[in-house]
């Protein structure tokens, strides 16, 4: 648990990456220390066993004192690295050596054989053989391969040192760097959660992980606060808007309550009871839309005959064109098939007539039609009225947009918002098609098939 | 007609209870859900009204219970919350109509008025044929006569007549011509209904003195077929 929670700190991981790497080195120190031991060992038995094979075929050939003498020539013209000898004779008495024994002497090799040589005690590798009238015992002093032995240790040891202490330098270091760079993100979030939305991760321009990882964190602050700003803009669009009814309501109930004929107090309830209608009206058209703008993920939308829909609303607002001495003349494909909840197209639909019938002068024709182009259905209405500004068609799709030419006309701006969040809630959406000299919406709708 | 008031805000509950009486009904009013489904299992009721949120026990989970223990009582659904699938589910789970939070007193009226001894008209063997005084309307021949004289109408026109003519002598209101007849949950600003009404009535009533639709002020329409 502990060593998993190490692991996931930069410096843990380095340093535990340092450690193995410091483990390696030393099993590679072990293996070449017991490689070069066991070679130099080896080197020394050869000698010795070349030097017992001279000296025995010396014994057989010139006896016990020929061996003597050879010994006491080598014993006289001995180096640091020169073999020691000595040679006894059968009852065990020493007839000659460059070395006094303090091992028992066997027979055969004997790993170590400690000895004497004047002041100087050692420990070598012996071969002892059996000469005629006695036997010879060839020493090498192992001291020149302790030597070296230790030599190798402490490289072992010393490499394994360094590699630990660069190890966790190298943790401590990067641990350091990884810390201060996301101290700055650290820092930035903090100021943000305390309330400066403002503030972004600054960026070295490296290209870096981190730097991307900045980047990546800056985006998403700007996404964030780009949806926060709309929020923002629609509560106060809403709040805004509503407060002209509210205020209207207001006055008209306190005209009711200063009226004195009864007649006159019917008319201004009734006229309070309208200017609340309107403010539930509009509660109604914003509920609308964001329970349409939730709709993509929580409803399966089933195929409808888009054609026989369109048909039925020209059907419907036929009548009222007619009696407002407009015109609404239709051009809908047969057989049309959506994916989509038929009401909520409806309502699209109706917004789009009834925004024609409102906002048009009179004798305006307005135009429904309706076709499939691959796997999008276009749905558009048309009019030859004014248009509206171009500077108004950017924003006509927002809540509470209207043209300033709609001002003076009722309305409450939230239509053709609900118009886009129905297309949108499709997997469509609502464009302008047309703003001047006549105005026109167009709905992309995926097509059934 | 007896009927229940399930409601939890007393200021609805009395508004409701006190209309009720008025209009001649002898109302019974509960405060929450767990005392709701007691007294309407425990009296007879022509109607209950019954809140979607309510304490103790909740709106859907109290028609569930009852229409689970076999009661088919007529059962009036109120809601603030008037969602496309809140409306569904409300019927689903047994309610017989569902009717969404502010409303008109008279909406209400109209409707307890439209649930309450339903299945109206099913003559057996004349199944296609609605038939009020002296207007027969057959659904399938798609044909309406008036005293024998034949009357030529659009589709949506037939469809409102044919929703009047279901519903004899009860008040229809304008937010139930518009769900029934065209399927439109929401309100539009135009006044359709009202349009295709009179375009049906001047039709009908072309050469007779009578006027076959009667016009309830404030409340909706009626074929009274007299």
């Amino acid at each position: 648990m502990m060593l998993l929670r190490l692991w996931r700190s930069t410096f843990g991981s380095v340093a535990i990456v340092a450690i193995a790497f410091a483990l390696a080195t030393v099993c590679i120190g072990v293996v070449s220390y017991v490689v070069t031991h066991e070679a130099l060992e080896e080197q020394l038995d050869h000698r010795v066993a070349i030097e017992s094979g001279a000296l025995s075929a010396d014994a057989r050939e010139g006896g016990l004192t020929s061996v003597a003498r050879a010994i006491r020539l080598r014993g006289d013209a001995r180096t640091s690295s020169s073999l020691d000898y000595l040679l006894i004779g059968s009852g065990g008495q020493p007839i000659a050596g460059t070395v006094t024994p303090l091992t028992p002497i066997g027979n055969g090799y004997e790993e170590l054989f400690r000895f004497r040589r004047g002041d100087h005690i050692g420990v070598g590798q012996s071969l002892t053989t059996q000469v005629p009238g006695g036997r010879l015992v060839v020493i090498a002093d192992r001291r020149d391969l302790d030597e070296i032995d230790r030599t190798l240790e402490s490289l072992v040891a010393g490499a394994l040192a360094a590699m630990l202490a660069l190890g966790i330098a190298a943790a401590a270091l990067i641990g350091w760097l990884t810390r201060r760079r996301l101290a700055r993100i650290d820092a930035t979030a903090q100021a943000i959660i305390a309330g400066d939305l403002g503030r972004r991760v600054a960026r070295d321009g490296s290209g870096s992980e981190f730097d991307r990882l900045a980047a990546t964190l800056n985006r998403m602050l700007d996404r964030i606060s780009a949806l926060m700003d709309n929020l923002r803009q629609v509560s106060s669009d809403v709040a805004h808007d509503l407060r002209t009814p509210l205020t209207r309501l207001c006055n008209q109930l306190e005209r009711a309550a200063c009226e004195d004929g009864d007649t006159g107090r019917m008319l201004a309830i009734q006229a309070a009871r309208d200017q609340a209608d309107e403010l539930l009206e509009i509660f109604a058209a914003i509920l609308r839309i964001a329970e349409v703008e939730g709709l993509a993920e929580r409803r399966a939308l089933k195929p409808i005959d888009l054609s026989d829909l369109l048909e039925e609303m020209v059907e419907t607002y036929g009548p009222d064109f007619e009696a407002s001495d407009r015109r609404l003349v239709s051009d809908i494909a047969p057989g049309l098939l959506v994916r989509g909840d038929r009401r909520l197209l409806a309502q699209a639909v109706s917004n789009l007539l009834e925004n024609a019938l409102r906002h048009t002068p009179v004798g305006t024709t307005a135009k429904l039609s309706s076709l499939t182009r691959g796997q999008w259905t276009v749905v558009e209405l048309e009019d030859d009225g004014p248009g509206v500004p171009a500077d108004a068609s950017d924003r006509i799709f927002q809540r509470f947009a209207r043209a300033e030419t709609s001002r003076t006309t009722p309305g409450h701006g939230l239509g053709l918002a609900l118009v886009r969040a129905v297309a949108v809630g499709h997997g469509g959406d609502a464009v302008l098609s047309r703003w001047e000299d006549g105005f026109g919406v167009r709905m992309r709708l995926p097509t059934a098939v | 007609m007896r009927i229940l008031i399930v409601e939890d805000d007393a200021q609805t509950r009395e508004f409701v209870a006190q209309g009720l009486s008025q209009a001649g009904h002898q109302a019974t009013v509960s405060p929450d859900g767990r005392d709701g489904l007691f007294q309407a299992t425990g009296g007879e009721f022509d109607a209950i009204v019954v809140d979607r949120l309510l304490p103790g026990l909740d709106g859907l989970a109290l028609v569930r219970a009852l229409r689970a223990a076999g009661d088919v009582t007529p059962i009036l659904m109120l809601t603030a919350v008037g969602g496309i699938a809140d409306r569904v589910e409300g019927l689903e789970n047994g309610a017989d109509d569902y009717l969404v939070k502010p409303f008109a007193f008279s909406e209400l009226a109209a409707r307890l008025n439209a649930i309450v001894r339903r299945p109206v008209i099913r003559a057996s063997d004349h199944s296609h044929l609605l038939k009020v005084g002296d207007i027969v309307l057959d659904l399938h021949r798609r044909t309406v006569e008036r005293a024998g004289r034949r009357v030529h109408l659009q589709p949506r026109e037939f469809a409102l007549l044919a929703e009047l003519l279901r519903n004899p002598r009860r008040v229809m209101t304008r937010t139930m011509l518009l769900e029934r007849v065209w399927d439109f949950d929401f309100d539009p600003k135009t006044n359709i209904v009202e349009t295709h009404l009179s375009r049906l009535r001047s039709k009908l009533n072309a050469g007779f003195d009578e006027d076959a639709i009667e016009t309830i002020r404030g409340a909706g329409y009626m074929i009274r077929g007299e």
